[in-house]
């Protein structure tokens, strides 16, 4: 019962927040400068139709502004926009207007989720044993190649990463890997990794420190007192109980994973949430810009509440 | 009365021994035993003196573009080579330091400000406005800051100032926590009081414990905070909602040599090779302070 | 008698600082028979925990043992590989902890924790184990042993978790227990029962108990033979009886000195003055005599070494039977 209430208080305040950006996202929106009809393309396919019609082209505008609701008062367009969010309906988009939001995102979300997921999964599995490595052999070699690496890997941003690859697998190894494109699983193993090198940093960072702080701790030195055995104390007694606060960073590295999804996206062209977001925001699509600010946002922060989750199951100590 | 004589003592003998070495200077001999630290200090040197020293160093104009010179390798002409309208990519580089780093510190500056301006108020004032505070930072923190920085740059506008705003505006976050938890600290610590229950002055707790805490801290923040910020800039031009071409930059340069990446590598290997570079050693830095600050660093 | 079941020689001990080096223990020699509770009494930094912890591989990183043996049933434990110091931890040495509140794992239910010394030394089997845990639960006093053994460590007080840590340290039945501080932490009325636990169990069992603590008053309750630390050395070793009518070194005297008893309203109180400083050079001289007020030129270039002072009796003074004529 505790974890409903707890799971319903947290839904709460997810649907509170995803209410201040949107509204947030939209005034800011609506206050800009520019506008969908005033973005390059816009505006150079309707310019000749001013110049000549000037008729028409109020009638087109006046069109497009009521079938988006631009007409309306800021608080009514606000209140349309959380609707349309809050029922999964999203509207249609502006670039494409018979094209309904929702189909276009039933093609792209899936992509990017698969790609942030299986980098965070990713990291996680290669992340955890090089950070026990790295702790176990402290101040040897081996832990400073996995910490600087480590380092390097949290400091190169993914799209940095993702060009290097695309030069690495589309000039000198060509042909062992795709450099573009999306399909099989053979395309999603450079993107993948662009994403997860940062995570795995992470991971192995602080996987590793927490080890260390862990096998300090007096029931490590009671464990050995009783005889355990090294391994089964560096992973009984050590490993699971680092592991608890290793949780903690997942829910961050998994909003930062997302983040660099949309970029990796642009590199790899590959048709995701990201390439979704770039044409929203480059030709200011409200609709389809509010659409995917809502669904980040709202990834992150379940994922935030799945991680806490998680973290409550295996630490007997928290209580939801 | 013999036991306090004897804690007067050691005391005495604590002071003498460390006389001559301020807590700045200690921390400074631990960041130097760091090696790649300071190499990585070297490279942020250099980085800033170029940003500084750029338009009167770059052997080419940004904007004049040699069209009987377009993609071009790697020459004594041009000594990374060409663009696809004859920018020389050594100027456009350099320019690019300039622009990365004029952002990059105004966006941090931005940050900082706000985050230090928040953070004293909640840790200061306490009760409503800290509430207040803290909740906001909590908001900022559960979503991407490049997430608030896109839709920012919507309602600015894509030059300099509205970039330095669109990237520093959301960043305070980290910051006023920070410095709410330094006041806090400094409020009830431990360590203060008891340095004051000793007799230690003012001017020397201010000296002796405040201040290495504070410079270490905020140090190790701002290394970490401007990489972070340059990382977004760059990010933004991917994203086709960075600085205007034809301003050098190093995300439009990697973004568009990823479209022609095949044919002309150079274009790539220079660009993304520095920034990655500059990212890498900001990050050696920061990690350094840390060690160097941090109190469980003496190990 | 026969042979004592643990008795360590000249052992010595160093910690590496970032900047130095701790002279920890400094050449401590004794030993302890079946059947018998030996108390070490110093205060913190004396040496006394880091003594037993080194004869049996726990010590910290940055220790190292520079000189000594510490044989335990005719083996020296400090020439042991690891392998064979974790088959005698646990099985023939159990060990108790100061701090019930972080020598526990959170994260483990503590059925599984004292299970666990039984299982790894294949003292017994899955099922065989299971059944002596909820014994050993009910012997050590915690009701409804079979719900509690699902129960972790922090639903537990401190004083039900130092039972468990008593649990755990019995489990397969050692010929010493090693008990480090181990009602330090506890309130005072918790520490009676602890100690009674103890006593009981020690008894039932007749097993050797080492017990360190600072407590004289623990240690001169529980303990058969007294062994009082300071600065890594031995200052004075008495039986119990012996060393509470008969304390000689200037240290004992100041340590007894300074306990507060009750109803003793207005009794002068008097601390040993100074503080324990880590030693940081080559010890010369009695560690003591910075802060004993008996001190001679002597006491700090020479130092003293542990001799007979009447029956059943030693200590390490160059001043004892002076010291004894002004006291008394």
């Amino acid at each position: 019962m505790a974890v409903a209430r707890f799971i319903a208080k947290r839904l709460v305040q997810i649907i509170i927040t995803l209410i201040l950006v949107i509204s947030a996202s939209y005034i800011m929106m609506y206050y800009s400068p520019g506008g969908f009809m005033n973005s390059s393309i816009m505006a150079t396919a309707l310019a000749p139709l001013q110049g000549q019609n000037p008729v028409l082209y109020h009638q087109v505008m006046d069109q497009f502004e009521s079938r988006y609701g631009l007409n309306l008062p800021l608080w009514q367009q606000i209140l349309k926009y959380l609707w349309h969010e809050f029922s999964f309906d999203f509207g249609n988009s502006m670039q494409n207007p018979s094209l309904h939001i929702s189909a276009q995102l039933k093609q792209t979300l899936p992509v990017s989720a698969l790609l942030a997921f299986g980098s965070v999964v990713l990291s996680v599995v290669i992340g955890v044993p090089l950070g026990i490595i790295a702790a176990l052999k402290r101040n040897t070699w081996i832990d400073y190649v996995v910490s600087t690496v480590s380092l390097a890997g949290q400091a190169i941003p993914a799209f940095v990463l993702a060009v290097i690859m695309v030069l690495l697998f589309g000039v000198v190894f060509q042909g062992i890997l795709p450099v573009t494109g999306w399909g099989s699983w053979k395309e999603m193993v450079l993107p993948v990794i662009c994403l997860a090198a940062g995570n795995v940093g992470v991971v192995a960072r602080y996987m590793r420190g927490s080890l260390i702080e862990t096998l300090r701790q007096d029931y490590i030195r009671t464990a050995k007192a009783k005889g355990v055995k090294y391994w089964p104390l560096v992973f009984k007694h050590g490993v699971k109980n680092s592991l608890t606060a290793m949780i903690t960073v997942i829910g961050p590295q998994f909003a930062f994973t997302v983040m660099g999804t949309i970029w990796v996206e642009q590199i790899f062209a590959i048709p995701g949430l990201g390439q979704v977001m770039q044409s929203a925001f480059t030709s200011f699509d409200y609709p389809l810009a509010i659409t995917s600010v809502f669904l980040l946002g709202s990834m992150i922060m379940l994922m935030n509440l799945l991680v806490d989750i998680v973290y409550a199951l295996i630490d007997p100590r928290v209580k939801l | 009365m013999a036991s306090t004589a004897a804690a007067a003592r050691t005391e005495l003998a604590v002071k003498k021994k460390s006389k001559n070495r301020s807590p700045l200077y200690q921390g400074w001999k631990r960041f130097k035993r760091h090696r790649l630290a300071v190499i990585g200090l070297v490279w942020v040197s250099l980085f800033f003196i170029a940003g500084v020293i750029g338009p009167w160093v770059a052997p080419y104009d940004y904007r004049v573009g040699d069209f009987l010179a377009i993609n071009q390798g790697p020459s004594l002409k041009h000594i990374f080579g060409t663009d696809n309208v004859g920018h020389d990519m050594f100027s456009q580089i350099l320019y690019s330091v300039r622009s990365a780093l004029i952002i990059a510190l105004g966006a941090t500056l931005v940050s900082f400000v706000i985050g230090i301006v928040l953070g004293l108020w909640a840790g200061l004032r306490g009760g409503i406005a800290d509430v207040i505070i803290m909740r906001a930072v909590d908001f900022m923190m559960t979503l991407p800051g490049f997430l608030f920085a896109l839709i920012l740059v919507i309602l600015l506008g894509r030059g300099y100032w509205s970039l330095i705003l669109a990237i520093g505006i959301p960043g305070w976050a980290g910051y006023a926590r920070l410095v709410r938890s330094l006041v806090l600290g400094m409020r009830n610590g431990e360590m203060v009081e008891a340095a004051t229950a000793l007799g230690a002055s003012q001017a020397h707790i201010a000296r002796r414990y405040m201040l290495p805490n504070v410079v270490g801290s905020m140090g190790v923040a701002l290394a970490f905070g401007i990489p972070g910020d340059l990382v977004q800039i760059a990010g933004l031009s991917i994203f086709g909602m960075g600085l205007q071409p034809p301003i050098p930059s190093f995300g439009n340069m990697i973004a568009q040599a990823s479209d022609n990446i095949l044919g002309f590598p150079w274009l790539l290997y220079f660009p993304a090779g520095i920034f990655a570079l500059t990212l890498l050693s900001f990050l050696f830095v920061a990690d350094g302070l840390q060690e160097a600050f941090s109190p469980k660093g003496g190990n | 008698m026969g042979e004592p079941l643990l008795s360590i020689d000249n052992l010595h001990v160093k910690f590496a600082r970032s900047e130095d080096e701790v002279y920890a223990v400094n050449g401590v020699s004794f030993s302890i028979n079946e059947n018998e509770t030996l108390g070490i009494v110093g205060e913190s930094g004396s040496g006394k925990s880091v003594t037993l912890m080194s004869s049996i591989g726990l010590l910290k990183e940055n220790g190292t043992i520079t000189a000594g043996t510490a044989n335990f049933q005719g083996r020296d434990l400090l020439k042991m590989h690891r392998k064979q110091l974790e088959d005698i931890r646990g099985r023939d040495i159990g060990v108790i902890f100061q701090d019930p509140m972080t020598s526990l794992n959170p994260v483990m239910r503590i059925g599984d924790q004292i299970m666990e010394a039984m299982l790894t030394h294949h003292y017994a089997g899955r099922r065989e184990a299971y059944d002596r845990t909820l014994q050993l639960m009910h012997e050590i006093g915690i009701p409804d042993p079979k719900t509690r053994f699902r129960s972790y460590p922090h639903e537990f007080s401190g004083g039900m978790r130092q039972r468990i840590m008593i649990a755990i340290a019995l489990a397969c039945e050692p010929q010493l227990l090693i008990a480090d501080e181990p009602t330090t932490a506890l309130d005072v009325t918790v520490q009676m029962q602890i100690l009674a636990l103890l006593q009981d169990l020690r008894r039932q069992r007749g097993m050797s108990v080492v017990m360190v603590t600072h407590d004289f008053g623990v240690a001169t309750n529980f303990c058969d033979k007294i062994i009082v630390m300071y600065g890594g050395r031995i200052m004075e070793v008495a039986e119990t009886d012996h060393f509470i009518r008969e304390t000689a070194h200037p240290y004992s005297i100041g340590l007894k000195r300074s306990i507060i008893e009750i109803g003793h309203k207005g009794k002068e109180i008097l601390p040993i003055p100074g503080a324990t400083a880590a030693i940081t050079e080559e010890p010369a001289g009695c560690p003591f005599a910075p802060r004993c007020t008996y001190a001679s030129a002597r006491c700090l270039q020479e130092v003293p070494e542990l001799r007979p002072f009447g029956t059943d009796h030693q200590i390490a003074c160059h001043h004892a039977e002076e010291v004894v004529s002004l006291v008394r």
